[in-house]
Order: structure tokens, then C-alpha cells, then sequence
């Protein structure tokens, strides 16, 4: 399991003279949830695209399934991709979905996707357009899964779902991850969700990569302290990601672990993902990418 | 909406004949306005599930509501899985090579829930919802933890938090897994004998009543003791503690 489901190096994309995309290195490893997180823009959908197969690197590489090239038939036959708002034929019936799937692909699980969509209520012979959204949304999740893919990707899967529907489209993936060691790569805007689904946090801002690692790493090498605002810029001992600060009291979100002093007068308290993500999302100029296997490419600002 | 998880192997009832259930039989009976309204209600459910879009629910409801036989109101639910069975749509036992699974089999006698208001790491509230079972007695010696899959279908967390919570549990020396069947209890929690306990809680209770005589209220009495609490293994274990005492990470059993 020591191959990189995703492996990045240098990565940049262009669309006229804009940079979307850019050095852009990354290595996640087989095996993982990863969530893939940034503000609107922030190149999520373009880093997809470019794993997919998609869209087609301006700079850099980008590698999939353990070496395999982005876009290459060996890569595509692994990798099954839902596009945001999930792209469905409105027009042909769920049945005629499953038809069209299995012929258009090498491998397809007709009796897993048939069992999958009778558990799931969603009537065989009902148009994909008149299925609410929910269902919708389990229809390409199925089509996708029945694949029988290694990596899954997911552009903003629920974004348009009430939470119930979130649930059980988050539930079917997980399953699939738990059943078959499925890995996925998913971007999304609810954080909130983020602590119980990801296991691997990937931050994008403006285009660059801020955060990538594991979620365990992130939360044991990051702690709030609580203490006195006078003297919260002589806190240097461990760097900073994000401060807050009022008249009398500061919290400083900062890059150390639960063994690392704590100066007197001020109180360590452990951070949470949702914490955490947030506040490099308000400093685009923090990085922290202390993750394992990182290609040599780019420049680390590892301190662990 | 009534969100049944089936509280044990008993419950749930998916799959079940629809002779026990509220399915209509005697197909040309007439219906009363009862039964037209329970018909509606079952509706209302399948379109809360997402079963059913707003047109749909609407003209079924219309039908519902002038329908004269039993085999109208059943001609409703043609299409749509029972109800009663799970809200939470059951998700495929044993993956999809095996369609239709079959019941749970013995199970577990708990079901994990997840508080996210609480702040506690979603691994650390299956350990230790774990260790209250124990102590309650929900849980005994060779009980079955809920297996891996059930409980990422269930509450849609991360499989490798499961695993992390059971391996936790597993370094406890609380649980053990078995290859191929799943995580059992192998060990109880070091119980305080009741009558120590009674005399532990009745000091607690004098304790209490000198703290408010000194003007605490109940937030200063938690913070109080919290932070003693937090003193007292800080001390006993050395430094580096803190945060996980505060957690309740240092042992999760005080």
C-alpha cells in the first residue's frame, strides 16, 4: 500500500495568461479519503480535471495509481470521476444510464450497480431528469462505483444535497472505501463535514498548494494558545499560522505538538480540522506540508 | 421524519414479509379515511427520503386521498421499498458481490453515535462510548463491537477512524479481534465496587454544597474541579500530560 494514488510534481496549468495551477507537488498515498479544500478559485477543480485525464498539464507532471500517466487508458480504466452537479443524461431513464455506462466502459458491475439502486429506492424505469436530487446524486455514485475503480473523484459531490441525502451519498462512498479499499479524492466547501469523512487534507489558495497531509499529522502538529495579547508577539518558540487577538486575550494557532512548552500564563489547547483548515484559509501565506512521501520537487517548509 | 436505526437484531424489519406490516391485502376491500391518510403519511415519508419529487408526491397524494380499493392505494407504493425499514437507507451487508446480504446475524448489542458539538475526536467518542457501555453493563465479555462497514454505513465517518478507535480499544486490552469475524469485548472495565462508589459519590456531594456555600455556581464549580482534575494527573504523570488529561485521552478511564 505504499504507492501514491496521487503524485504531483511541479504541476501548473494555464488558460490564457492566467495561472490556475501553479508548482503545485503533491504525493497521497494509496488508501486515504482526501479532501481537497480552498476558497472559489482557488484551483480545485482544475488540480481534478488534471488527474482525470481532463485537462493537460502546462507545467510539472502529474501521475495517478502508482506511477500510471494522468489521461492514459491503463489510468482512466482505474480512476471513475463525478463531475460537479453530477452530469447524468436527464433524458434517459435510470435503466437506460446503466445500459449506456456498462457498454461505454471495459468493466461494470451490472448485478452491484442493479442491487445498489434497488437498495436505494431509486426506480429502474423513472427519467434520471425527474429523480430528485438526492437520488440523482446516488445514480452517478453508483454508475461511478460500479466501475469497480481504485480512486474515486469527486468535484463538490454534495454541495447541492440536503443533509440527509449528504449522508447517505457520503455513506454509500465510505462503504465502498471500507468494502474495497477504494481511495477518493473529493473537493468540497463543507468543512464542517470534512473531521469525520477525511482522513488526508489537501488546502488550496490561489492556485498553490498550502497544506497537504494526513489529518492526524495536521491536528498532533498544530495547537491553540490561549493567553495574554501583550505578550503574543514574543511568542516566536514555534511558528505561526494565525492569530486573533482583542484588548486583553489572543489565540494563536501555531505549528506545535502537545510536547512543546507552553510559556507561562498561556493555556495549549488541541485544534480541531475545521479550526485548523479555516485559519490557513485566512492566511494564504501559511504553509504547512508535513506530509510523508513529499516528491523533492518545490519547496518544503517542513518543521516537524 | 422517524429515523429508525433498529435499536437491535430485532428491529429494522427490512426484507420482512409484508404480512406483519401495514401493507394492504384484500386488494378489492374498500378504504376508509383512515387508511387513506396513513397511505398519505407513507407518502410524505418517501418524499422526505427523496423518493418521490414534489410533482410526484402531490399527484400520488391526490390519488391517495380519492382512492376507493385497497388495490388503489396499493398501485401508490408500486415502485417504492417498504417503509418502516431504516430511513437511513440500508446499505448492502457484505458488499455488492452479494446482493440482498441478508439480515445482520447477531450483531452488536450497541450502535455508535456521533456528537460533532462535542469537540472530542470522532475516533475518541467510539472508544469511549465503548467504555460506557462497559461500565453500564450494555456491553459483557465476548459481545461483538459493530463491525467496521456497519458503522461507516451508519454514521458516514471514515473507515480508518473505526479501525483507529478499535485498535485503541484493542491497546486497552479491552477488546480483542478475532480474523475474519470482528472486534470482541474481552475485558471489563475495572469497576469501583458499588458500596465504594455510593461513599465516593456522597463525599462528591458534601464537596459540592461547601462550593457553593463559597459562592461557586454550577460553571465555576465544573471549571473548578476540571482543573484540579487537570493538576492532579499532571503531576502523577509528569509534564506533557495536560492536554490529554483535559481530553480525557490519558486513559479515557479515571
Amino acid at each position: 500500500m505504499n504507492v501514491n494514488i496521487i503524485e504531483t510534481s511541479g504541476l501548473g496549468k494555464r488558460y490564457g495568461s492566467t495561472w490556475v495551477l501553479r508548482e503545485c507537488s503533491l504525493a497521497v498515498p494509496a488508501g486515504h479519503v482526501a479532501a481537497l479544500v480552498g476558497p472559489n478559485g482557488a484551483g480545485k477543480t482544475t488540480l481534478l480535471n488534471l488527474a482525470v485525464g481532463l485537462a493537460a498539464p502546462t507545467a510539472g507532471t502529474v501521475t495517478v495509481l502508482g506511477g500510471l500517466a494522468a489521461g492514459s487508458p491503463a489510468a482512466l480504466d482505474g480512476i471513475a470521476f463525478v463531475a460537479q452537479d453530477t452530469p447524468l443524461y436527464k433524458n434517459l431513464s435510470a435503466a437506460g444510464m446503466l445500459h449506456l455506462t456498462r457498454n461505454l466502459n471495459r468493466r461494470f458491475d451490472q448485478p452491484y450497480a442493479k442491487a445498489r439502486l434497488g437498495e436505494l429506492g431509486i426506480p429502474l424505469n423513472r427519467r434520471a431528469g425527474k429523480l430528485s436530487g438526492g437520488q440523482q446524486a446516488q445514480l452517478a455514485l453508483t454508475l461511478a462505483l460500479a466501475r469497480r475503480p481504485r480512486l474515486l473523484v469527486l468535484d463538490e459531490p454534495v454541495a447541492m444535497l440536503d443533509p440527509l441525502a449528504r449522508h447517505d451519498f457520503m455513506a454509500l462512498v465510505l462503504t465502498a472505501a471500507a468494502d474495497d479499499g477504494v481511495s477518493v479524492l473529493l473537493s468540497s466547501h463543507v468543512l464542517a463535514e470534512l473531521e469525520r469523512v477525511a482522513d488526508y487534507l489537501i488546502l488550496l489558495s490561489r492556485g498553490r498548494v498550502q497544506v497537504a497531509g494526513e489529518v492526524d499529522d495536521l491536528i498532533a502538529s498544530h495547537r491553540v494558545l490561549t493567553g495574554p495579547a501583550a505578550e503574543a508577539d514574543r511568542y516566536t518558540e514555534r511558528p505561526l499560522v494565525h492569530a486573533r487577538r482583542a484588548d486583553a486575550q489572543a489565540h494563536l494557532l501555531v505549528r506545535a505538538t502537545a510536547d512543546d512548552p507552553v510559556p507561562p500564563r498561556w493555556e495549549a489547547h488541541p485544534v480541531g480540522l475545521e479550526e485548523l483548515a479555516m485559519a490557513y484559509l485566512r492566511e494564504p501565506g501559511a504553509g504547512a506540508l508535513p506530509g510523508p512521501a513529499r516528491p523533492a520537487a518545490g519547496t518544503s517548509t517542513r518543521q516537524r | 421524519m422517524v429515523i429508525d436505526k433498529g435499536d437491535g437484531p430485532a428491529g429494522g424489519g427490512a426484507g420482512a414479509s409484508p404480512a406483519g406490516g401495514g401493507l394492504y391485502s384484500d386488494q378489492h376491500l374498500r378504504v376508509s379515511d383512515t387508511e387513506r391518510e396513513a397511505a398519505t403519511g407513507r407518502l410524505a415519508e418517501h418524499f422526505a427520503a427523496g423518493r418521490l419529487d414534489q410533482a410526484e408526491f402531490d399527484d400520488r397524494v391526490g390519488r391517495a386521498m380519492s382512492a376507493r380499493t385497497r388495490a388503489d392505494l396499493n398501485g401508490l407504493f408500486a415502485d417504492l421499498p417498504e417503509t418502516g425499514s431504516p430511513a437511513v437507507p440500508e446499505l448492502p451487508r457484505g458488499g455488492g458481490s452479494t446482493p440482498g446480504g441478508g439480515p445482520r446475524g447477531p450483531g452488536s448489542p450497541i450502535e455508535f453515535r456521533l456528537d460533532a458539538a462535542s469537540g472530542v475526536p470522532t475516533y475518541l467518542q467510539l472508544v469511549q462510548q465503548v467504555e460506557h457501555a462497559l461500565r453500564l453493563g450494555y456491553l459483557t465479555l465476548g459481545d461483538q463491537l459493530p463491525k467496521v462497514r456497519d458503522v461507516v454505513a451508519s454514521l458516514a465517518i471514515n473507515p480508518n477512524t473505526v479501525l483507529k478507535a478499535y485498535k485503541e480499544l484493542e491497546t486497552k486490552g479491552l477488546t480483542a479481534g478475532r480474523p475474519g469475524q470482528g472486534t470482541f469485548i474481552q475485558a471489563t472495565l475495572g469497576q469501583v465496587a458499588l458500596p465504594e462508589l455510593a461513599g465516593l459519590h456522597k463525599s462528591l456531594l458534601g464537596w459540592l454544597t461547601t462550593a457553593e456555600a463559597a459562592g461557586l455556581d454550577e460553571d465555576g464549580i465544573v471549571a473548578l474541579f476540571a482543573s484540579a482534575l487537570r493538576d492532579f494527573y499532571k503531576r502523577r504523570s509528569g509534564t506533557g500530560e495536560r492536554r490529554a488529561a483535559r481530553s480525557g485521552e490519558a486513559e479515557g478511564v479515571a
